[in-house]
C-alpha cells in the first residue's frame, strides 16, 4: 500500500518535470543583472582568447541555426559556403533541423546561436519577450534600405513599430491550381477569373454517384488546411487597424468565411468531410489533384512544381477575386521565412554582417535559382538571371509576387492566440454551427483584451 | 561494565554513520538527480505559477491570477472535458480487455509462448508510428476498419473528422496497446494458488464463479496498481492525440475534440509563452490526479485484498 502511495506523487513529479525545463532555463533570467555584468565582465578576455586562437586573420565565428532538414539544406549550405568564401572576417557555422521549440530553448538559455532562421510567426512573441535583437540601430547605421525589400515581406517582421528580422524567402499563396484533364472533361476551357466564377467552376466539376457520393469534388476552400489569413487577404480584409482595435469582424473577413461557407452549403457537410477522409496524400502520387479527385486548389509557390509545366497536367492561374472588387485582383497571402538575431548573441554584429548578404540581390537570385523559392528583394524578381529554363515554372510566381495586393497576418506578442482564435471560430462558421459575424465577433471579443495589455 | 556497553553504543554509533555515509555516497547520483532535475524544477513550476512569465522577462508576481484565470478559460474545461473522457471511458474498457487477453493467454494452450509474443508486439511500436498505422486503418473511405463494417452492415464514421468520433478513435488504439497491463496480469494470475482453484472444483463452482470469487480478488492489488497507472497515464495523454490532430492540420483536432490538457498545456507554454499560466495548470492537474488517486485509495480497502491481511 505505502509503496502505491508515493507512486503517484513521483509520476506527478515527472508531469510537473515538463515544466522543469522551463524553470531551468528562467533561472538564468533570475540572475540576469549578475550573469550579464559577469558575461559583459567576461567578455574581453573571452574574445582576446578567442583572438589568440585566431590570431593570423582575428576570425570571429558565428553559429547560424535553421529549420532546414538535411534534404533541404543545400541551396542554404551553397550560400553560406559563398559567404564563408566572399570575406575572411567571419565564418559563419550553419546547423540544420532546429525546429521552434529548440530555438526557444537555445535562445532563452545562456548559450544562444548568432543568426536563426525561423517561421516568421515566433517572431512577434519572442521579440515581445525581450528575446530578440530589435534591428532598428543595425539599419540605420549601416544605411540598409528596408524599401528594397517586398513590403508584404518586410511587413511580417515589424512588432510595436520595430524591425526585429529580415525576410529571407518568402511563401505564397496568390494562385489557382487545377487539373487540366478534369477542366477538358467538363468542357471548361480557361480557368475562372471571378470567385463568383470559382462557385460555378465548383459545381461543373463535382460529381456524384447514383446513392449521392461525391466521386469528384469541383473545389474545397478549406484544403488542405483552414487557411484564416489567406482567404480575407482575397477578400481585402484586415486584422487590425491605426488605432489598434483588432479587426476580424470587418465586413470583409466576414464575407471571406461566407463564401467558405457556401461551398459546404452547396455540397454537404458529412459528404465533403468523407470525400475528404479518403483522399490521397498531398504531395505525393495520390495527391487528389493530380488523380483528378479534385478539380482545383489554393497553389502556392511550392506545389507542383514539375507538373506545373506547360505540357504537365496542372495548371496555374491567378487566383479569382471579387467580381465587385476587380481592384483587388492579383492578391495573395506571403509568409516569410525570417533571419533574426537572438537578443544574446555574442557577436550581434558579425551576425547583422551576414544577414545583410543573406539580403543582397546576388545572394537572393542565387537562393532562389537553387530552392525554387521566391526572393524577397524586388531588384531580384526582375532579374534575368531567374528566367531560365531550369526555372521556368516559377517565372508566373515572380511575376505575381510583384503585385500590390500582396499581404499577410500583422505579427504582434499575441499572433499565436490570435491565429488560433480565428483558426477555431473560422471551423465553427464552415460547420454553419455559428454565422461568420458571430464568429468573427468571438475572436474580436477574446483576443482584444489581448491587443489592449501588450 | 558500564564502561563497556557505553564504549559499545558509541562504536555502533559510529559504524552506524559510516553505513549511512557510503549508503549517502552510493544513491548520490540519484539524490543530486532528484534534487536538481525534480524537486527544484517542481517547487520553481509553483513559484512561476503564482507569475506571469515568458521564458525572458524576469517572472512578474500576479499572486493566484493565474489560477482565477483558469476557471474563467473555456478552454480549460474543455481539454479537461477531453482528457476525462479519454480516462473515464478509456481506463476501464483496457483494463477489462488486458485482463480478458491475460486469461486467455494463461490458458494452458499449445504455443501459448508464441501467442503470447504476438500480442505483446504491438506494445513496442512507438506511439507516433502506431498513432500513423491506425489512421490509416480508421480512414473512412479505405480504412480496413470500415470496411469490415461495411460487410456486416454498417455505414462507419468519419472517424478521424467527426468531432464526436476523434476520441472514441483514440480509445479504440488504446486497446492495440495494452500489452504491458496484460503481462503484468499475466504474472499476477501466475500467482494464484493453484489450490484455491481445486477446492471450488470439489465444491462445484463454475469456471464464472471461480473467476469472481477466486481470481478477481486475488489479483486486486494489481488491479488498483493499474488502476492508478493508467489514472496517471490517461490524464497527461499527449502524443496520440496531436498526431490524430496533426490529420486535420490544427493543434486541437476537428472542433478541439482532441485538445487534451497536457496539448492545451503545451501550447500556452510554447506557443503563447505563457509560462506562468502553463505552470497553474500544471498544478491544477496535479490537483485532479492526487484527488482521483486519493477516492481510489479510499474506495480500494474494500475492493482490495491482500494476501498477508486476510
Amino acid at each position: 500500500m505505502a509503496k502505491f502511495r508515493k507512486k503517484p506523487l513521483a509520476l506527478l513529479g515527472s508531469s510537473v518535470l515538463v515544466l522543469s525545463v522551463l524553470a531551468g532555463c528562467g533561472s538564468n533570467d533570475n540572475n540576469e543583472g549578475s550573469a550579464g555584468a559577469s558575461a559583459a565582465g567576461a567578455s574581453p578576455s573571452a574574445s582576446s582568447a578567442a583572438d589568440a586562437s585566431a590570431k593570423p586573420k582575428d576570425k570571429v565565428e558565428i553559429s547560424f541555426w535553421t529549420t532546414y532538414t538535411d534534404a533541404d539544406a543545400g541551396p542554404i549550405t551553397a550560400i553560406v559556403d559563398n559567404f564563408n568564401k566572399s570575406q575572411d572576417h567571419i565564418t559563419v557555422k550553419m546547423l540544420g533541423n532546429q525546429d521552434p521549440t529548440k530555438q526557444l530553448t537555445a535562445i532563452s538559455g545562456g548559450a544562444a546561436p548568432d543568426v536563426l532562421l525561423t517561421y516568421w510567426n515566433n517572431i512577434g512573441p519572442w521579440a515581445d519577450a525581450g528575446a530578440v535583437r530589435d534591428l532598428t540601430d543595425d539599419i540605420s547605421k549601416s544605411g540598409f534600405d528596408v524599401s528594397s525589400i517586398i513590403p508584404a515581406a518586410m511587413d511580417r517582421m515589424m512588432i510595436n513599430d520595430k524591425y526585429y528580422a529580415m525576410p529571407f524567402t518568402m511563401s505564397m499563396a496568390s494562385s489557382l491550381m487545377y487539373n487540366k484533364a478534369d477542366f477538358a472533361a467538363a468542357g471548361l476551357t480557361k480557368p475562372p477569373e471571378t470567385l463568383e466564377e470559382l462557385s460555378d467552376y465548383a459545381k461543373k466539376l463535382t460529381k456524384k454517384d447514383s446513392s449521392g457520393n461525391i466521386t469528384q469534388i469541383g473545389f474545397i476552400p478549406d484544403y488542405p488546411w483552414i487557411d484564416n489569413v489567406f482567404w480575407p487577404v482575397i477578400f481585402g480584409g484586415s486584422w487590425i487597424d491605426s488605432n489598434g482595435k483588432l479587426t476580424p469582424n470587418a465586413e470583409p473577413n466576414v464575407k471571406a468565411i461566407a463564401y467558405q461557407r457556401s461551398f459546404y452549403e452547396e455540397f454537404g457537410q458529412s459528404q465533403i468531410d468523407k470525400f475528404k477522409s479518403g483522399m490521397g496524400k498531398r504531395g505525393t502520387a495520390q495527391d487528389p489533384l493530380l488523380t483528378g479527385q479534385m478539380a482545383m486548389m489554393v497553389g502556392w509557390e511550392y506545389n507542383f512544381m514539375p507538373e506545373r509545366a506547360a505540357d504537365g497536367p496542372i495548371g496555374v492561374a491567378p487566383f479569382p477575386y471579387p467580381a465587385d472588387h476587380p481592384e483587388l485582383k492579383g492578391s495573395g497571402m506571403v509568409s516569410p521565412r525570417a533571419v533574426f538575431i537572438p537578443a544574446k548573441a555574442k557577436h550581434p554584429e558579425e551576425a547583422w554582417a551576414f544577414m545583410q548578404y543573406l539580403m543582397t540581390t546576388d545572394t537572393q537570385v542565387q537562393y532562389s535559382l537553387d530552392a525554387h523559392v521566391i526572393p524577397t528583394i524586388k531588384d531580384a524578381l526582375s532579374d534575368d538571371r531567374l528566367y531560365v529554363d531550369s526555372n521556368k515554372t516559377m517565372a508566373d510566381f515572380y511575376e505575381s509576387a510583384k503585385s500590390e495586393n500582396l499581404n499577410g497576418f500583422p505579427n504582434s506578442s499575441y499572433i499565436n492566440e490570435y491565429l488560433q482564435s480565428l483558426s477555431e471560430e473560422t471551423e465553427k462558421a464552415l460547420k454553419g454551427t455559428e454565422s461568420p459575424q458571430e464568429a468573427m465577433d468571438k475572436v474580436a471579443e477574446k483576443i482584444q483584451p489581448l491587443a489592449d495589455g501588450k | 561494565m558500564a564502561k563497556i556497553l557505553n564504549d559499545n553504543a558509541i562504536g555502533i554509533r559510529r559504524r552506524n554513520r559510516k553505513v549511512l555515509i557510503v549508503g549517502l555516497l552510493f544513491t548520490s547520483p540519484w539524490i543530486i538527480g532528484f534534487f536538481i532535475f525534480q524537486l527544484y524544477p517542481i517547487l520553481a513550476s509553483f513559484y512561476y505559477s503564482l507569475t506571469e512569465y515568458n521564458l525572458f522577462s524576469p517572472p512578474k508576481w500576479v499572486g493566484l491570477g493565474n489560477y482565477r484565470k483558469l476557471f474563467h478559460d473555456d478552454k480549460f474545461y474543455l481539454s479537461m472535458y477531453n482528457t476525462l473522457y479519454i480516462t473515464i471511458v478509456g481506463v476501464v474498457p483496457h483494463m477489462a480487455y488486458a485482463l480478458a487477453m491475460a486469461l486467455l493467454l494463461n490458458a494452458k494452450v499449445k504455443g501459448q509462448s508464441l501467442y503470447r509474443t504476438i500480442y505483446f508486439l504491438p506494445t513496442l511500436v512507438p506511439a507516433v508510428a502506431s498513432s500513423l498505422l491506425w489512421m490509416w486503418l480508421l480512414n473512412s473511405q479505405y480504412g480496413l476498419i470500415n470496411m469490415g463494417l461495411h460487410y456486416i452492415g454498417i455505414a462507419g464514421p468519419n472517424w478521424l473528422v467527426d468531432p464526436d468520433w476523434t476520441k472514441p478513435s483514440l480509445i479504440l488504439m488504446g486497446f492495440w496497446g495494452t500489452g504491458t497491463i496484460t503481462v503484468m496480469y499475466l504474472a499476477a494470475l501466475q500467482d494464484v494458488p493453484k489450490m484455491y482453484y481445486e477446492a471450488a472444483e470439489i465444491d462445484g463452482a463454475s469456471k464464472w464463479r471461480q473467476f469472481w470469487v477466486i481470481t478477481f480478488p486475488s489479483i486486486s492489488p494489481m488491479t488498483l496498481f493499474q488502476l492508478i497507472m493508467m489514472l496517471i497515464a490517461s490524464f497527461q495523454y499527449f502524443t496520440e492525440g496531436l498526431v490524430f490532430a496533426e490529420a486535420t492540420q490544427s493543434t486541437g483536432g476537428p472542433e478541439n475534440s482532441l485538445l487534451f490538457y497536457s496539448i492545451y498545456l503545451y501550447q500556452q507554454a510554447f506557443s503563447f509563452l505563457n509560462m506562468g499560466y502553463a505552470s497553474a495548470m500544471a498544478w491544477m492537474l496535479f490537483v485532479v490526479v492526487m484527488i482521483c488517486a486519493l477516492v481510489i485509495f479510499r474506495t480500494s480497502a474494500r475492493w482490495v485484498y491482500y494476501g498477508g491481511d486476510k
